[in-house]
């Protein structure tokens, strides 16, 4: 009876902290959960559509128009009709996935019983798209054949231009090397701060005649050769595992830069949430709701073209998205400044910005004589 | 003077923690603050240390304005705060090169100066070892002649032996006359140990809910309370009748346990003859009878009315860090 009275109010006291902490069981029992089933659910399983597909035609017969119309049928591709010079710097510049090329005679060669060969240039440096765009391309095609009466009229030519050969992994490498950034730039930045706000180590710091800013900046500077140290680690065991650097050693001095970038954004981000959080508990939550989703919605394991439409502006507005995608573009694809400028300009724009409010928002808090 | 403090106020939300203070502390001295938890003993500290701004009010350290000229203060000070700040990870020596460097020394000035120190306070040879397997007093001790590595007039400690075993206590108060006298550097502490302030001090300031109630050297802070020597005495059952007897004489009963209790004898030697005629008369016999001098719990008690023990403490310091954080 006493044991039972005991574990009651063990319990009523737990719960009672619990309920009185808002913020903290809603986001625990609620929103954490559904955010993961609604994540997973719906961007890792779903299709992959909207691809963008380069048409390059040199037949304009009514079998070649009806081909095109069948492929443009449903969600999977989105097809552009454009010049093979065109077409080929859509390709470079990840403007489309793949360039399909309808030769001169398309109609005429099927109407008199002949077969013909489509040729699928593609961009396989991610592997799931490639593949959801030939495997859609084939099928149609044999489709197409069949109306036609002879099984195999229509042949797809696949030929790989950027990607030959990359495999899961290699799509999943420069994802998990920058999300070592960003989980350790949370704990290089924000947890460091707080653990010294608590035990008193910053206090050492504030009645020294150092600078404040130096304070700042030498915290800061710390947390992100942290971050970088564990992200270069992440690279060389990648590529320990075969993964490729088609770039090179100049690949890997730009990776290290990318990543150097982007920890400044996210130590600066996660120093401006720690001088707002009083409980380790609510940095978790902070990681739960704010640093995994930025993880999970950054392409770095499945193809954003695979995540329902109300969930992609989302991923367009995460930084991580440019990290990933920039740290993957010079993985697999080479150095191509096209297509690497806007991922460089935005993770930039966004390390002044999270800086300069981490700073400041850690100098206010350090109070005191300025 | 080296520290000259003038009408400091601190408030926090509307609370005032420090109510307009004044006090000036000589060059050399052991200065201390003593009142219970939560009188406003750390956030005086945090304001001459620079870690807080005052309300209103300033003060001067070695002849630099607190507010106007917080870097030449801060060259000037060390803080020893309640907590331990060093780093666990590094050695006694690299704690002491990161605290030296912080100062602007360089490597190895610093290096030169750290033997001296260690052997100041018998860490010499453990030099070597990584600070987490030190002991609580060992700590201590190191955090004493860190704050020491740039050579600062004034040092700063809050609650030097809280949380330490009595004998460590006792090293503790050597080290800090020692540092007092070899380094000739003023001490300023803050203590709710009566014992401490007695023992360490050359003059003690009594302070509680942010007001100073008196300030001197403890001999002379119990001289004013004047010849009120204190009877402890222990009587047979029944003593009801006895004690409230000597209260209607006008005698103040200061604590009862049973029948042991502490009077306020003014003049020991007529009180003492009162106390035996009245035992006679009674028919109570005194089983035990001993006659002290005041000491600065006696003193705290005549301003405040309780002792310095009284109040709940800890707490307070858990909702200084949650203010800290909260700003």
């Amino acid at each position: 009876m006493r044991f039972l009275r005991e574990v009651y109010v063990v319990f009523w006291k737990e719960m009672l902290v619990w309920v009185n902490n808002p913020m903290l069981p809603v986001v625990r029992a609620l929103v954490f959960p559904m955010m993961w089933i609604v994540i997973f659910g719906s961007a890792f399983g779903g299709e992959v559509n909207h691809i963008p597909v380069a048409v390059v035609s040199e037949d304009t017969g009514e079998l070649a128009l009806s081909y095109l119309s069948m492929l443009s049928t449903g969600r999977t591709l989105e097809l552009r009709y454009t010049s093979p010079t065109e077409a080929e710097r859509l390709l470079k510049t990840r403007g489309v996935y793949g360039v399909l090329y309808i030769p001169p005679g398309f109609t005429d060669e099927l109407r008199s019983g002949g077969r013909v060969r489509v040729s699928l240039s593609t961009d396989e440096s991610t592997p799931q798209i490639a593949e959801a765009m030939s495997a859609h391309i084939l099928r149609v095609s044999r489709t197409f054949s069949a109306a036609l009466g002879t099984g195999d009229a229509v042949e797809v030519v696949r030929n790989p231009v950027y990607g030959r050969g990359v495999k899961y992994l290699d799509y999943l490498a420069p994802g998990v090397v920058m999300m070592t950034i960003l989980f350790s730039s949370i704990f290089s930045g924000g947890l460091n701060l707080i653990l010294d706000r608590e035990f008193g180590t910053l206090k050492m710091l504030m009645v020294s005649p150092v600078s404040r800013d130096a304070i700042i900046l030498g915290k800061i500077f710390a947390g992100v050769a942290q971050s970088i140290a564990s992200g270069a680690v992440a690279l060389l065991v990648a590529m320990l595992m075969g993964v490729h650097l088609k770039s090179g050693a100049a690949g890997f001095g730009l990776v290290i830069l990318l990543m150097f970038i982007s920890g400044f954004g996210f130590i600066g981000m996660s120093t401006a949430f720690a001088t707002r959080i009083t409980q380790l508990e609510q940095l978790m939550v902070v990681m739960q709701v704010i640093i995994m989703p930025m993880w999970f919605l950054s392409g770095g394991l499945y193809p954003l073209e695979s995540m329902p439409d109300w969930m992609r502006p989302l991923a367009i507005v995460n930084p991580m998205t440019y990290a990933t995608d920039a740290a993957r573009e010079i993985m697999i694809r080479g150095i191509i400044w096209q297509t690497l400028a806007v991922d460089f300009a935005v993770i930039s724009a966004f390390a002044v910005t999270m800086f300069l409010i981490g700073s400041y928002s850690f100098k206010k808090t350090l109070g005191g004589v300025k | 003077m080296i520290i000259e403090v003038e009408k400091l106020r601190k408030e926090f939300n509307g609370i005032v923690a420090v109510d307009g203070i004044s006090f000036g502390v000589e060059r050399g001295e052991i200065f201390g603050f003593l009142g219970p938890n939560g009188a406003g003993k750390t956030t005086t500290i945090n304001i001459l240390t620079t870690l807080l701004l005052p309300t209103s009010g300033t003060a001067r350290i070695a002849g630099y304005d607190l507010l106007r000229q917080p870097a030449e203060v801060r060259r000037r000070i060390g803080l020893v705060p309640q907590e331990v700040v060093l780093e666990g990870d590094l050695t006694a020596r690299e704690n002491l090169v990161f605290h030296g460097m912080l100062y602007g020394l360089s490597r190895s000035q610093v290096e030169r100066r750290i033997p001296e120190l260690l052997e100041l306070v018998e860490l010499a040879e453990r030099a070597d070892s990584k600070v987490k397997t030190f002991s609580g007093g060992m700590k201590r001790r190191l955090e004493l002649v860190k704050v020491l590595i740039h050579d600062p007039e004034v040092i700063f400690l809050d609650e030097p032996t809280v949380g330490l075993d009595p004998q460590t206590r006792r090293r503790i108060w050597e080290y800090i006359r020692l540092l007092n006298t070899e380094r000739e550097v003023t001490v300023f502490l803050t203590t709710h140990y009566m014992e401490e302030a007695e023992q360490l001090c050359d003059r003690v300031c009594i302070i509680d809910h942010g007001r100073i109630l008196d300030m001197g050297h403890p001999e002379e802070l119990k001289r004013r309370l004047g010849e009120r020597d204190i009877v402890e005495v222990e009587l047979s059952e029944p003593c009801g009748g006895f004690l409230s007897r000597l209260e209607s004489m006008g005698y103040r009963i200061k604590s009862v346990r049973g029948c042991r209790a502490s009077i306020v004898a003014g003049r020991r030697e007529k009180a003492l003859a009162e106390l035996f005629r009245l035992a006679g008369e009674l028919g109570v016999s005194i089983t035990s009878i001993s006659v002290r001098a005041p000491t600065l719990e006696d003193v705290f008690i005549h301003y405040t009315g309780r002792g310095i023990r009284d109040e709940a403490g800890g707490d307070s310091r858990m909702r200084q860090i949650a203010r800290r954080l909260k700003h």
